[in-house]
């Protein structure tokens, strides 16, 4: 009883504790991109939406762009913020309207704004 | 589409890469299904997709992986049912209180090494599309198992089946897949009820019902089979049929009630009658194709999913040096002490509890249920194949040490020297 009971106990104690932890946003899933109306160039001309694929694993994230040529980039994820090579992303709204605002750089482009909505939210999971 | 030129190709490469990996692991002591786990890993992008991509993405295309996804379902479902038919409640009588004490010990021990864990790994491998608890209790849930088929054949394999440790071990075990799928059915209802599309009370009550249905109504009509069997010592092609809409229409009644379809197959495994000559009967039907052809496909799925080694940060290999230490502390640890406080000499304690640290298979099915319903990142599950990987390779090897063939010769004489007299 004692050998089983006591350990039980404890995990409710870490259930507890465990709630105030903050994991990082998420941000897996399909992008749909609006760019800068400014921005004129090749890279861009060749995105399709959903333009940015993003795959998560806590603070590492891959991102997809849908160009016809699946370039990937690996960013890392900083509390609220996205951050690559030739991207760098604020994360903002909630899990289910969560939305990127930053810029990127693409072939033969400079530095582009855009703002980015994710098409199919992740849900609240484990409650 | 389906290319069916492809899928042949990809089951032909897989059966013969699971059959090469799986001798070579044999010449090293270790158990066929270690080196089938192996070469599915090595087919996927930790080692395949790493050497030779092109080969990779034209041999595995990304769209393809969801038939060999639906075969290997199909295999998982069919083996769960052979693993609840080999569960036989009797060998837990035998052994009563140090079984029910070691088994019970050796679940919660890494289920709250896991939750601790889980505080440390939430905020690096996770994110906020997850819960704190439903990643605590997964992860808990993830080391507390124990591959019962793997561990019944190494025990068969070492000729220890028969031993007194070996029936202890397998009476745990036994006690450990009950345990441990029930929390994990729990766990999946959990995670699943908040985006599915009935109501939590529904899967409750219903999974209740269908429990008490089998349990009470479904298993009165089973006996029915074995004495078919028992006039004619075999079954007719009708019955093995009817067997497995039985298996097929308890998995989908769990499915359905958002459980998943692997605890209703490994339910109607567990309820059906347990003589020998019939269990041995239908393991024979069910287990060769579903060993020999299916499970290589589940591994080499497993093995595409996982990603050891591959584009990670240092931290990576740190997390699964403690995923790592914390399941075999928890596993190992646990009941080994608890087998020696319910009284077992230290040297079958120590031996029970390096039997119980096997994860092998069951592991596997169990991340792949917790990548499906997202509880688990890419990289978690990664770690936590590289765990099952290690605890299971190291079975073997430990044994050996602690309980070495010499001793062990020695006490099957005994036992056969006192069965004689």
């Amino acid at each position: 009883m004692l050998l089983v009971g006591v350990p039980v106990l404890g995990l409710f104690g870490i259930l507890e504790a465990g709630r105030s932890l903050a994991a990082p946003p998420s941000v897996s899933g399909d992008w749909t991109v609006e760019f800068d109306s400014a921005a004129n160039c090749a890279g861009l001309a060749r995105l399709r939406q959903p333009a940015l694929t993003i795959s998560q694993s806590g603070t590492e994230a891959r991102i997809t762009l849908n160009d016809g040529r699946a370039t990937t980039l690996e960013a890392s994820i900083n509390e609220s913020s996205l951050t690559a090579k030739s991207l760098t992303a604020a994360i903002t709204g909630k899990a289910a309207q969560r939305v990127l605002e930053g810029k990127v750089e693409l072939d033969g482009c400079g530095p582009v704004a855009f703002r980015a909505v994710r098409q199919a939210p992740a849900k609240k999971r484990g409650e | 589409m389906l290319n069916l030129f492809q899928l042949v190709l990809q089951i032909a490469v897989i059966l013969v890469a699971a059959r090469v990996v799986g001798f070579l692991f044999q010449k090293i002591n270790q158990p066929q299904v270690m080196g089938e786990m192996v070469a599915g890993i090595l087919l996927g992008p930790s080692l395949l997709g790493w050497v030779a991509p092109s080969m990779s993405a034209a041999l595995f295309p990304p769209a393809s992986l969801s038939y060999l996804n639906a075969l290997s379902q199909v295999g998982l479902v069919v083996f769960m049912f052979v693993v609840g038919l080999a569960l036989n409640p009797r060998e837990l009588h035998e052994y009563g209180h140090a079984a029910v004490l070691t088994s019970h010990v050796s679940i919660v021990a890494p289920f709250c090494l896991g939750g601790v864990t889980a505080l440390y790994l939430y905020p690096k491998l996770s994110d906020d599309s997850v819960t704190f608890t439903g990643f605590a209790l997964f992860l808990g849930a993830a080391m507390s198992i124990t591959a019962f088929p793997v561990l019944a054949r190494i025990l068969s394999e070492r000729g220890l089946l028969h031993s007194r440790m070996g029936t202890l071990a397998i009476a745990c075990a036994a006690v450990d897949d009950v345990t441990g799928w029930c929390i994990l059915a729990y766990i999946v209802v959990l995670v699943r009820v908040t985006h599915a599309a009935r109501p939590a009370w529904v899967t409750m009550a219903g999974s209740l019902v269908y429990v008490g249905l089998m349990v009470f109504v479904v298993r009165r009509f089973l006996p029915a089979l074995e004495r078919a069997h028992r006039q004619r010592g075999k079954l007719s092609d009708n019955i093995v049929a009817l067997i497995v809409v039985l298996v097929l229409a308890s998995a989908l009644a769990t499915e359905w009630l958002g459980i998943h379809l692997l605890f209703g197959a490994f339910l109607m495994g567990a309820i059906m009658p347990k003589s020998q000559e019939f269990t041995s009967y239908l393991l024979h039907k069910f287990e060769s194709v579903t060993v020999v052809l299916l499970l290589p496909l589940f591994f080499a799925f497993t093995g595409l999913r996982t990603r050891i080694g591959v584009g990670g940060s240092g931290a990576i290999w740190r997390y699964s040096a403690i995923v790592i230490v914390v399941a075999i502390t928890g596993k190992l640890g646990g009941s080994m002490l608890a087998a020696r406080l319910a009284g077992t000499p230290w040297r079958d304690a120590a031996s029970l509890g390096i039997l119980m640290n096997t994860r092998g298979l069951m592991e596997l099915v169990i991340l792949n249920i917790g990548l499906d319903i997202g509880v688990i990142s890419q990289t978690m599950f990664s770690i936590m194949v590289l765990m099952a990987l290690v605890t299971t390779f190291m079975t073997t090897p430990l044994l050996e040490w602690i309980y070495p063939s010499l001793l062990l010769r020695a006490e099957l004489e005994e036992i056969a020297r006192k069965n004689v007299a």
